[in-house]
């Protein structure tokens, strides 16, 4: 008797290989992260190269094209008031909104992540003393903070990082505190202190670890507030002084001019627009992505 | 001398309602290499005891002021928090009860084992590495060259309590704690991983506290077993010994609520009747009175003392002793 080999169930092979393709299809991030993904890595690498660019330098005045729109010769964003390239000024302004965007929530991330991993993990007086801090630096009202800093220390980038960075302590020690309360009490890290394992170890290599990945999904929520609270503040002047371009001051100095040159405000504007709306729409394409991830692991 | 000696353990824990004494007043020692079954119910102190030798008890919890461990002859009691430390893993090791939470869910195997190669014996990467895959074969995992870069939920419960044996075993312990180690595992792979155990134990002379609430854990498998009830030690004898005469009744009880399978269908299944007692107020006398049937007035009056000729003691006023002969 021939041996006759188990017939595959008609369509399984097909119904297996669409399986394959739709778990493909969701692996996929898909336009609505490439697309701002893409206008994202343009600007930082626009803003990283702006010296190498041949653009006029930023604060260059164009006596022969004072206030021309957009579309001019050898000025394809047009100029303000000064005959200032406003390309130029955009692509070097991007280099203030991007370092304030990354900086201020890593330094408020970075500062509240330890502060957050220390209360939830030692508990007890830390905890509280902790938590006693934080509901204080609450209270100073955020605005407040910004104003001083910028009186006191007048317009460098860092301080405005480390002024916005500390806005972004309290919320980043919570949730960690709240992420390392969950993680403290598994059974791994008794298992771990079992093995010998000091508390700066556990800390580092069981806790941090499993933390790390919610953090950043806060972290891409803080990167375009950063840059936005960045325009405001440069917008009331209390950012970077002139003649550093940044977005918000250029909408400042077109403000005068809306009516006959609304370019001046509108391109910094718009540019702001898209890139705060393009760290939003590709982070929380990310952050869908990691709880599915997050998901399949558990 | 013992390897590890336990005397007067005494633990207890502050409540909303008071003082709950977890641990009253354990005194036990296991030799190189014998396994030590200790059996009791949900809260009768046996993992509390057991985190007390690790010296990996809670803040919160507070100690007897006599109690004393010793490992090795060095009093762990006296020793400081970083020396305790090197102990932990190089010398005593323990294995917990759910696999499925013991395990670092974002490590590789590979480098939760390797860890404390590297912590205890200051083996390079590849050399820790190299060691993990005979640690994973040790414990039989399956493909362990490939198993090493897997996580943790790749793998099945039984797979990932092996897993977590290789961990306890990695810098050959001498003494190992299990810990409920079979408890949240299916029947089928439970005799698998207390094979392995008791494999292990044997071949690497360690010594093994074998903790659990099934009798049929540790039958066959703990050279001796202590019966916790409510905090205390209430029989502790060779287990041949104990399971062919328990004297403490509560013992017997255990031992008569195990389902046959030469048992007539349909019989009722011994049950000890009532609940353990309340250890914030615990009752005067001895804890198991109010559920005995052979308790007395001075039972309930004071509390029998640990007692016994030779390897087997019970802690009871009425044993029975017939049967012990």
């Amino acid at each position: 008797m021939a041996d006759v080999a188990a017939p595959m169930p008609v369509g399984a092979e097909d119904r297996h290989a669409a399986a394959i393709a739709a778990h493909r299809r969701r692996r996929r991030l898909g336009p609505m992260f490439w697309i701002p993904a893409a206008w994202l890595a343009v600007l930082i690498a626009a803003a990283l190269a702006a010296s190498w660019l041949g653009l006029a330098p930023p604060d260059e005045i164009d006596w022969m094209a004072i206030q021309v729109p957009p579309g001019a010769e050898g000025h394809v964003l047009g100029t303000d008031v000064l005959g200032r390239d406003i390309l130029s000024r955009v692509i070097h302004g991007a280099r203030v909104s991007l370092t304030v965007g990354f900086a201020a929530p890593a330094i408020g991330v970075g500062i509240g992540l330890a502060l957050g991993m220390a209360a939830g993990y030692f508990r007890g007086w830390v905890d509280e003393a902790i938590g006693i801090l934080i509901d204080a630096w609450l209270a100073i009202p955020g605005l407040a903070v910004l104003l001083l800093f910028s009186a006191v220390f007048g317009g460098s980038l860092s301080m405005v990082c480390l002024s916005l960075g500390l806005l972004f302590i309290p919320a980043a020690a919570r949730i960690t505190r709240a992420q390392t309360l969950t993680y403290a009490n598994r059974e791994f890290v008794l298992a771990a202190r079992a093995m010998g394992a000091s508390d700066t170890r556990i800390l580092a290599r069981e806790i941090l670890p499993n933390i790390i990945w919610p953090l950043m999904a806060f972290v891409m929520i803080d990167i375009p507030i950063a840059i936005v609270i960045e325009g405001a503040l440069s917008f009331l002047g209390l950012s970077v002084k002139a003649p550093t371009p940044s977005w918000g001051g250029m909408i400042a100095e077109g403000r005068e001019h809306i009516e006959d040159s609304s370019w001046i405000s509108l391109i910094p504007t718009a540019v702001m627009f898209v890139t705060v709306l393009s760290f939003n729409l590709a982070g929380d394409v990310i952050r869908r992505r990691f709880a599915d991830t997050r998901e399949a692991a558990i | 001398m013992s390897l590890l000696e336990v005397e007067r353990a005494e633990v207890a824990f502050p409540t909303g309602r008071g003082l709950l004494t977890a641990v009253d007043g354990v005194s036990l020692s296991v030799d190189e290499g014998r396994v030590l079954g200790i059996v009791g119910e949900s809260g009768s102190g046996k993992s509390v005891l057991s985190r007390a030798i690790m010296g990996l008890l809670p803040r919160s919890a507070r100690t007897g002021a006599e109690m004393q461990v010793r490992l090795g002859g060095r009093d762990l009691r006296a020793m400081a928090e970083r020396d305790l430390r090197r102990l932990r893993g190089r010398e005593m090791a323990m294995v917990f009860q759910d696999p499925m939470t013991a395990l670092n869910p974002v490590m590789t195997l590979g480098d939760q084992i390797g860890e404390s190669l590297r912590l205890h014996l200051g083996m390079g990467r590849r050399q820790a590495r190299d060691r993990s895959v005979e640690l994973l074969a040790a414990v039989g995992l399956p493909q362990p060259a490939t198993r090493v870069d897997q996580h943790p939920h790749q793998l099945s419960g039984g797979m990932r309590q092996r897993v977590a044996i290789a961990i306890a075993l990695a810098c050959d312990p001498r003494l190992l704690i299990a810990d409920e180690p079979t408890t949240a595992l299916d029947v089928t792979v439970q005799h698998g991983i207390l094979d392995l155990l008791q494999r292990q134990s044997r071949e690497r002379g360690m010594a093994m506290i074998l903790i659990t609430h099934d009798l049929g854990v540790v039958a066959g498998r703990a050279d001796e077993v202590a019966v916790m009830y409510a905090g205390r030690v209430v029989e502790q004898a060779p287990t041949r010994t104990l399971f062919a005469a328990p004297t403490m009744p509560y013992t017997r009880g255990l031992l008569a609520s195990i389902p046959r399978i030469e048992d007539a269908p349909g019989r009722r299944l011994e049950a000890i009747g009532g609940r353990p007692p309340d250890l914030v107020n615990p009752p005067a006398g001895c804890a198991f009175a109010p559920r005995c049937a052979l308790a007395s007035d001075l039972c309930r009056r004071q509390a029998p003392p640990l007692e016994g000729e030779g390897p087997a003691r019970f802690a009871c006023w009425h044993p029975a002793m017939e049967a012990a002969e």
